[in-house]
Order: C-alpha cells, then structure tokens, then sequence
C-alpha cells in the first residue's frame, strides 16, 4: 500500500516539481511507481466494467439462440468467413504490436515505440475498413435488422440468392409455378416459386400538340396544334402473384405460409423494373427425377410494342415468358450444394434477430475500435515527443491492456457469430 | 493545534479564485462542491415534481392536471431524484469531498477523470432537461419496453435514455477513482481494518457503481438504438424480448438501490459513533454487511418481476435470496443499536437525522420482506405499498442519511456552522413529515390502491390528503434547509475544526482544508477512540494529549 504522503501540503501551487524524474508524474503521487500501480489498478477496473458493458449482449445472445437456434443456423450463411478470419488475424497482430510497444517503452526504444504504436493504429483502421466492407455490402443486399430486413432468398437454392447477384444473374435453380403441384409429397425437396406475369397493352396514341413558332422579324408568337403518335403503354392485366410459398419437407418442417420472400423480390423495384421478372426456384431431387433444373436469373426485359400499335405482351401462348425453366444441366448437385440444401429452408421466422445482435455487437465492438484508435494516435504524437520513458510509460501498458481486451472481445464474437454450425 | 496551523496556508477557497479556477479545477472539495449545488438543485427540482403529483391526488378525479400531464410528473420525479439526486448524492458529492480527507490524502487518484465525472453529470442533467422541453418522457423512471417503444415519444426518449446512459458513466468513472484511491491511498498503518466505516461503505458502493452501472449503460444505449435505428432486440413485434429489458434494467437498478442505501449506512455508522461518544459495535460486523450488500445485490433482481412470466423456480430462488438481503441489513441495525446503549447521547442536528435514518430504514427494510414473499407479492404488486417501501429506504434512509451527512460535515467543508435549532426543527419536521406521507400509502396499498394512478376511488381520499399534507410538510422542512445551509455561508459562525468530537481523521485537517488537506502530515490516532477528546467552548473539541503538549511549550 501507499506510503505516508508527507510532501504534499508545503507545495501550494500546480508545479510539477516534486523531486519527480518525469515531469508527467503527477504531485499528488508519492512517486512515479505509485503513479504506474495506481493507473494499472484503474485500467483493471475499467476493464471489468467494459466486460460487464459487453456482458448484457453476450446474454441477450445466449437467450436468443437458446430459444431459437434455428435462426442462428440459418441466418449465419450471410456473414463472410473469410473477412471475419482476416479481421481477427488483423486484431491479433496489432495486439501483438499493442504488446511490443509497451516493452519498447520500458527498453527506451523510442523508433520501435513508434513504429509499433503506428502498425497498431494501421491495423485498427484496416479492421475498421474491412467492417465497413461487409456492412456496406449487407447494406446493399438488405440483411440488416428490425424491419429492414429484406433481402432476397431463394429457399431452394445452392447459393444464397441476394440482390445484387440476382440481377447479375447468378445461376440458381428453377421452376414454373405449377411444378410445386406435381411434387408436393417428396422428401428432400425445398421448393420456392415465383411467376409473374404482365399484361402490357402498348397503344399508339393519335393526339395533338401545341408547337410555337417565332416570327424572325417580329418576334411574335404563333401556337399551332401538330398531330402527334404516342407510344401509351397500359397495365391490362397481371398474373395473380402467387404467394411465394415455400414448400419444404423434411427437416425444414411445414411451408411457411406467412413468409413470403420471393413475393418481395418480385415486387420490389430495386431488384427488376416493373415489367420485370426474377427469381425462382427450386432444387430437384436428382435421384428421383433424374435431372437438373436450373435456369438463369436475369431481369427479362418488357417486350417491345410493335408498329401494330397494340399488343398483348406475355400471354399464355408464348408460354411461360417469365420463370421458365431452362434445363442446362445434368450433373448432380455438389456435396457443398447439398449440405447448403439442407441449411437453408425457408428463413425461420424473425431471422431478422440475428442481426440485431450481429450490429448490436459488431457495432458496439467497431466503437471501441474507433476509440481506441484515438488513444493510439494521442499516443503516438506523444510517442514523436519523447513524453515516454523507462520511468513514465503508464499510458502506453493501460491503452495495449484496453486494446487486448477489444482483441479479446472479437475473438469471441468470431466464432458465436460467423462460425455456427 | 486548531489555530496555529489553519492560518498558516491558504485554505482551498482562497487558494485561487475566479469562474475559471473552479470550472478546471482537479480540487475534490471543489469538484464535490459543485456536485453538491448541482444535487441541492435537482433535489428542489425533483421535489417539485414530488409535490405537483401529490397535490393532483389530493382529490379524485382532475385536481390540477391532466392524466397526462400527471404521468410525466411521476416519471420526471423518478428519474430526477434517482438519477441526479440520490445516486451521486453520498459518494460524488459528499463522498468527493470527504473520502480523501478521511484517508488523510491530498487527493482522489484521478483528479481529472473526478473533473470528467462531474462534467458528464452535467451533460446528463442537461439531456434529461432537453427532453424535458422536447415534450418529457411519461414512461416511468423504468422507461418499461414495449411501453416505451412507442416511436411517437422518441423525441423525449431519445435525450432521456442518453442522459442516463452519460450519467451511469458518470458514476462508474466515480466509483472507478475510489476504489483505486482507496486501495492506494491509504496512509501508512492503515489497513482495510483501521479505515472509517464510511470508507468501507465508499468501496461497497464503488464496487457496485463500477459493477452494475456499465448493464444499465448498455441497456439504455439499447433502448437508445431501438429509439433511432430501430434495431428491435427489445421490441416484440419485431421478435425482441421486452421482458429481456427488465431483465436488464433490475440487474442494474436493484444494486442502484443499494448504492443508494450503502453510503447511506456508512455515514450513520460514522454519526452513531460520534454523537453517543462510543466506539462503533462490531466493527467487522458493519464493515463486512456493507461488502456483503453489495454482493448480494447482484443476485435479487428478479424480485421485481415475480409478476413478469418468470418461471416458478426462479421466483423462488429469487424470493430466497431477498430474503437473505435482511441479513446484513439487521447486522447493521442491531450494532448501531448496541452502539447507542449507554452512549453519550447528544441530539444536535446530524444525529437526529441519523436517528430517523435508523427508524425509517428498519420499517423500509421490513416491508420489503412482505414484497419478497411470492404470495403477497402478487396481492401488493404495483401498490402503494410498493411505493412506500422503497421511499423508505430511498429517501426515509437514503436522503436522511444524505442530510446528517451534510450537517455532519459542513462545518469542515465550507468553515460555517448552520443554524444548529432551525437544523433541529427541521430534521423534526422532515421525519414527521416523511411519516404522514408514507404511512397512509401503506395502507393505500395493503387495500389495493394501484400505483402511479391518476385517479382513485373516493375511499382512498383521507389518506390521499393526509400523504399530500405530509408531503407538503416535507417539502417545506427541506426547502428551509437548503436556504439556511445557503444562508450559513455567509452568516454563519466560524467553524471550529473539530465541532462534533469526531475521531476520524478529518478532524483533524484545518476548517476549511487546505489546497491538498494537511499542511502537517495528520497523525493515525485508534479509530473511534474518544477517550482522548474534550470540549473546550468554541473551540469545537480538542485532543487532551495536544492541549497538554500545547500548554507545556506556552510556558
Ligand atoms: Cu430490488
């Protein structure tokens, strides 16, 4: 414990001159030890709080998959491994460097401290970097929480089916609405369909136009009424949307009736133009039929009107225009495909919870990142002006403490997040 | 000794002065000092609100407000007192002021950190007045989910939930320094074991502060979130679990009770002593209860929600575990009783409070076992009764205790005794007061008068008026006090430096302290030893033994 503090009241001033080596020691330590002890003791404290801060998302975590596992199987697929894998592997080394530059510190090694100190910070900003990757990509695809969840799912498919892919044309698998009919009762079958069929009357309007002249010379105005042909394109009719139903068998349970993703992809602007067909559907169970559906995703565009003036787009004896299987493949699914089968049923429901917690975590975790990053920098300018020395490099021990408890943290959230199985 | 050494340096009034001399200082008296005034404001404030819902009640139906604006009263109450007033009450402000120079230190160990905690207090009181204009929260002090989900409040919750999140670090960055400065700033050949009961209950709060605050942080942050990203971990229509929030919420605000209480307990246990001129009974007793109470918090929680949907096993072993809290309470009760007997009792105003603190806690602490126990819970749920018990130990114990606390130390901190028979009078008239207001809600509750209830049924009216009546008697024993203690630092008598006969060691640094405390070094007598201690007139109390030594140098 502390020794007797009998030097502090002759000095009434705010001077730092206590007898002290470092001018950082602060005069009412006894010394530069019961400075370090005491800062030590303090960064400790603050660490069990910021375990305990952490503490009631780990819980809510933990309630959550407990009651829900299925959520947490599923709704894992979004998260990238590989950039979960690097990240961590960033955080180990700039704990690393966190680490050596406290013993740089200690050894007066000022060009390693510095050098050390700025690898830290280098490597907090690539974490960083990296996290703003994977968020803007979910960002863009809609894997987010609440009610912004809204991406688009193929149940059937080999390949999570998102937005961005989709249009591009992911291959995926296929079928025609009435296919669900004339397979509903085998095992091992997940199936998602989606038509979508427009009406389209394209009318050549005759009308009139208002067209202005100017004289030259007068530079009056004359309005005078031009004939005109339109193109007028009206909706007749749409095919009714079928409910995307997802059928699935097996260990995935009944279709979920009140869950309808494909329906969204269909309808949502963001994904095709109105006139515009994607998505659908289903992998077949090769052994029972003997071959492969698959058909490209793509956005088929609106038919063109015709010089007639007037047309049905997509009607029924052009068969199916939209959604139609292509069949392009006889190979059978890969085993990777087939376990991804067996994962991905339809999305349980509230798989938007997993996201809660994957940016309630994250995003609380990327906060400390950022503070931390603070810190270091504060450190480093103070590294470049030589304030740390074998005597006084408290600040440095309690900022790598800090970063190793953030290093810790993310290891952690690794695995509950990205790694279930 | 008193005299030869205050004039010899500046004291830490005059030390420096200027707005900005305060605004940056790292001083803890004036660090304390400022939270003093911030907390004597928010107290008048949150005492306001206190009187406009009891007198709405005093009649059923409309009395002067609308339901509405009845249910923000209730919830701007709550949230004020507890979150301004009585959590940093004890340890931020008394305890920044009085910790140090009872361990015979020049400081806390983190003076800016102290500064930084006092800034986010401010910043907390400010976002809590910002929702107050943005059209104020009425979602109770508990800010309850899905209740508080509703996305037409959030422009008041948003600057609430926030407030609270900047105070809880507030507390924790305080709780955080003493520990430390208790663990390394202890003089030499004091161990935990010759420390002041008072900074025993200091390190039980602390550990509590830094322990449970940083749940209510991450909660409240969460609430924060559904409020503006929606993020729905809480909301039910999204999937989240609202009873996850109470969860939460209890695992901080069952400790926060006994960060209230605690502190509480250390400073009667300090008043007892000095005002029977006894040394405390069973030191170790008292020392480890505290330490224990604030173990034990951490495992009742889930006694505010017998009535939630929580299992059957776990209301039982949560109602167990309360039970087991009235333990180390009774040890408490029990040895300051003892210490009282055949004590040397004098009745100046600190210890009248301590003596009010002693009633009122044992009938706050009793009650709160018929609300352990699962049967009647369920009957007194959400009741006056509830009320009233936890205004027993919150205020009853907690404020009361803050007041003899206040009085107690006074005179050290700004060098001007107050008003010792208007301290009196007061102190009478707040435990009568305090008693007229929640005794009738006991009653109320026992025959089901729900709580937070704009209207009532006319059988309930008589003890609405007489807790409005008491209320009102309460109100004005405190605002009287707040003036005289203002009123003291102008004409008030000079303090002596050790007016009460107190043992502990910061009796014996000058009225008002220096810059940092001790411009001698203070010498460790046995604690609570007031064998060696006499009065002698104005002079407060001396020590024999220095008289003696005094004398022989004059001649
Ligand atoms: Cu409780």
């Amino acid at each position: 414990m502390a020794d007797n503090h009998d030097a502090h009241g002759a000095e009434g001033g705010g001077g730092h001159g206590h007898g002290h080596g470092s001018p950082f020691i602060q005069h009412h330590y006894d010394d530069a030890k019961h400075q370090f002890d005491s800062g030590k003791l303090g960064i400790w404290f603050f660490l069990t709080q910021e375990i305990l801060f952490f503490s009631a998302l780990f819980v809510a975590y933990i309630l959550f998959r407990a009651h829900r596992p299925e959520i947490f199987r599923y709704a894992h697929h979004y998260l990238d491994v590989k950039w979960g894998a690097i990240n961590t592997g960033v955080l180990i080394v700039s704990s690393l460097t966190a680490a050596w530059a406290v013993r740089a510190a200690q050894l007066n090694q000022r060009r390693i401290l510095i050098g050390c100190l700025a690898t830290t910070i280098v490597c907090a900003f690539g974490f960083l970097g990296i996290k703003y990757i994977e968020y803007t990509h979910k960002v863009h695809e809609g894997i987010l929480f609440g009610k912004k969840f809204d991406p688009c799912i193929s149940s059937g498919g080999a390949h999570l089916i998102t937005k961005k892919n989709m249009c591009e044309g992911t291959k995926a698998s296929a079928c025609s609405p009435g296919d669900i009919d004339q397979r509903p009762d085998e095992p091992g079958w997940q199936v998602a369909c989606v038509a979508y069929e427009v009406h389209v009357k394209y009318d050549m309007v005759q009308g009139t136009e208002d067209k202005v002249t100017k004289d030259p010379k007068t530079g009056a105005e004359t309005t005078t009424q031009v004939p005109v042909t339109k193109e007028q394109k009206t909706e007749v009719s749409r095919s009714e949307l079928p409910v995307c139903q997802m059928v699935s068998h097996g260990a995935h349970g009944p279709p979920h009736p009140e869950n309808p993703p494909c329906w969204e992809i269909a309808q949502n602007p963001n994904v095709c133009k109105p006139d515009e067909v994607a998505a659908l559907v289903h992998y077949p169970d090769e052994e029972k039929r003997g071959r492969e559906v698959e058909i490209d995703l793509q956005c088929d565009p609106a038919p063109k009107a015709t010089d007639q003036g007037d047309i049905f787009a997509s009607t029924s004896d052009s068969g199916h225009r939209f959604g139609k299987p292509t069949f392009v493949s006889q190979s059978k699914p890969s085993k990777h495909d087939l376990e991804m089968l067996e994962a991905m049923g339809p999305p349980p429901e509230h798989t938007n919870m997993f996201f809660s917690i994957y940016f309630a975590m994250t995003g609380l975790h990327g906060i400390h990142v950022l503070f931390g990053i603070f810190v270091f920098i504060w450190l480093l300018i103070r590294a470049i002006k030589g304030h740390f020395t074998p005597e006084y490099f408290g600040p440095i021990d309690y900022a790598a403490l800090y970063w190793h408890l953030v290093d810790l943290i993310w290891i952690f959230l690794f695995p509950l997040l990205y790694l279930i199985h | 000794m008193a005299s030869t050494t205050a004039t010899a340096e500046p004291n830490y009034f005059e030390v420096s002065k200027g707005f900005k001399s305060w605004a940056l200082t790292l001083d803890h008296k004036r660090i304390g000092l400022m939270y003093l005034f911030g907390i004597l404001v928010s107290l008048l404030v949150g005492g306001a609100f206190a009187l406009l819902v009891r007198i709405e009640l005093f009649s059923p139906g409309e009395t002067i407000t609308t339901a509405q604006t009845y249910n923000r009263f209730f919830t701007l109450h709550g949230a004020v007192m507890i979150f301004l007033v009585i959590i940093p009450g004890i340890p931020a402000a008394l305890g920044n002021i009085m910790l140090p120079i009872q361990l015979g230190a020049p400081d806390v160990a983190f003076p800016k950190l102290n500064l930084m905690s006092f800034y986010l207090w401010c910043t907390g009181a400010a976002l809590l007045v910002l929702s107050i204009i943005m059209g104020s929260i009425d979602t109770g002090w508990t800010f309850y989910t899905p209740y508080s989900l509703d996305p037409s409040k959030s422009a008041a919750i948003i600057p609430a939930v926030f407030g609270v999140f900047v105070l809880g670090f507030s507390s924790i960055f305080t709780g955080l320094n003493f520990l430390v400065t208790i663990h390394k700033f202890r003089p030499a050949g004091m161990g935990w074991f010759q420390m002041p009961l008072n900074l025993w209950a200091l390190y039980a709060t602390a550990l509590m502060q830094v322990l449970a605050t940083p749940v209510l942080g991450i909660t409240v942050l969460l609430l924060f979130v559904e409020h503006t990203l929606h993020i729905g971990i809480f909301d039910p229509t999204l999937g989240g679990d609202p009873v996850l929030f109470q969860h939460f919420f209890w695992f901080y605000s069952h400790p926060a009770v006994y960060i209230m209480i605690v502190p509480a307990m250390g400073v009667v246990s300090e008043l007892i002593t000095t005002f029977s001129r006894k040394p405390v009974f069973g030191y170790r007793f008292i020392a480890y209860s505290s330490v224990s109470l604030a173990l034990l918090a951490f495992l009742v929680w889930g006694h505010h929600m017998f009535v939630s949907g929580q299992s059957a096993l776990a209301n039982m072993v949560f109602s167990a575990l309360t039970f087991t809290v009235a333990i180390p309470s009774a040890i408490k009760v029990f040895n300051w009783t003892a210490t009282l007997y055949k004590g040397d009792i004098r009745l100046q105003t600190p210890m009248l409070y301590a003596l009010s603190f002693l009633i009122l806690f044992t009938i706050g602490g009793l009650t709160g076992l018929f609300l352990a126990i699962l049967a009647t819970d369920v009957h007194l749920h959400d009741t006056y009764f509830v009320v009233a018990h936890f205004h027993y130990v919150m205020m009853g114990s907690g404020l009361v205790a803050f007041l003899g606390a206040l009085h107690y130390w006074w005179p050290k901190f700004t060098g001007r005794m107050y008003p010792e028979r208007l301290g009196q009078t007061c102190a009478v008239g707040v435990f009568i007061g305090f008693n007229l207001t929640f005794l009738p809600q006991f009653i109320m509750g026992s025959r089901g008068m729900p709580r937070r209830y704009w209207d009532y049924d006319p059988e309930f009216t008589l003890f609405h008026r007489l807790s409005t009546i008491g209320a009102l008697i309460l109100g004005i024993s405190l605002f009287v006090t707040v003036v005289y203690l203002f009123a003291s630092l102008k004409l008030g008598r000079k303090a002596p430096q050790n007016p009460w006969g107190g043992s502990t060691m910061e009796w014996q640094a000058p009225t008002p302290p220096t810059l940092y405390n001790f411009p001698e070094p203070p010498v460790l007598h046995e604690l609570y030893d007031y064998s060696d201690l006499v009065e002698d007139g104005d002079n407060g109390w001396v020590r024999k033994s220095e008289q003696a030594k005094a004398k022989a140098k004059e001649s």
